[in-house]
């Protein structure tokens, strides 16, 4: 059974409960990295929106939106995040063979 | 006369192809499997960069390094699923999911030997290519029957994960 002062002085100290934005944010200096598809002749407008609804979750709607920013923009960027996490989405986008680049954001 | 591709009951698909058709997919798959590489210039496209600068050259090397005998085996098991199943009446979602991979590639290898373009009329019936083009047009009709049934799987309002 803790005493009382202890549990008093738990909110203080707790790293659980403490506020970490700070040191979070100095870990992420980082830009995010961006993730581009761009248009190319041959794959399938529909194909094009149902790999960004199967990869990403996006709704039909997002979905739908972004695949004519690719073909009517020639490019639209479709995800961000951590370099890793780009280029693991670079990848199931080359697994799908879609035109897929990623660049840090600027 | 019932849909080409359709999705049963019980989460399988239905499959009414003509045996010729089947027979395309075959020997297209078979073909192909074994040369799969970046470095052949027929199946380049199946390889695209993910670092297109110019200042990006090394990190470009090391996502080959790190994806490309990857990206050759999903290739490659996708071709053979598509292989062993095309004379299949009824393929499961994965069955299927390998098949749109397999047709979306045999598509992406044809339409760059064909540098297709989007403002590009259909060639002549005595055009060289004309064969191969027809070809072309129906893994595209294909592919465009295997996503409408797919994509009936698929929630319109996208996964929770999915909202940016």
């Amino acid at each position: 059974m803790r005493s009382r002062q202890v549990e008093t002085a738990l909110p203080e100290t707790d790293p659980l409960t403490a506020d970490w934005t700070e040191l979070e944010e100095s870990l992420s200096t980082d830009k995010p990295w961006l993730v581009i598809v761009w248009n190319d002749p041959i794959n399938l407008m529909s194909f094009v929106t149902f790999v960004f609804q199967k990869l990403f979750g996006y709704s039909k709607e997002k979905a739908t939106k972004l695949m004519l920013d690719v073909h009517h923009k020639g490019r639209a960027v479709v995800s961000s995040g951590t370099r890793e996490r780009a280029e693991l989405d670079v990848y199931r986008l080359h697994e799908y063979g879609l035109w897929a680049t990623m660049e840090p954001s600027t | 006369m019932s849909a080409p591709i359709k999705r049963r009951r019980d989460g399988r698909y239905a499959i009414k192809l003509d045996p010729s058709v089947r027979a395309v997919l075959v020997t297209m798959s078979e073909q192909l499997a074994p040369i799969l590489s970046p470095s052949e210039p027929m199946t380049r496209r199946l390889f695209p960069p993910a670092y297109a600068g110019d200042d990006q050259q090394a990190a470009e090397n090391d996502y080959r390094n790190l994806v490309d005998s990857a990206l050759v085996n999903h290739h490659q098991e996708a071709f053979a699923v598509m292989a062993a199943t095309a004379q299949a009446d009824i393929l499961t979602e994965s069955e299927l999911d390998a098949w749109l991979s397999a047709v979306g590639s045999l598509r992406l290898v044809l339409g760059t030997r064909l540098d297709v373009s989007e403002e590009m009329e259909v060639p002549d019936p005595e055009d060289p290519t004309a064969p191969e083009y027809a070809l072309y047009e129906l893994l595209g009709q294909l592919q465009y029957l295997m996503i409408e049934v797919l994509a009936a799987g698929l929630p319109d309002e996208g996964r929770p994960d999915g909202a940016l």
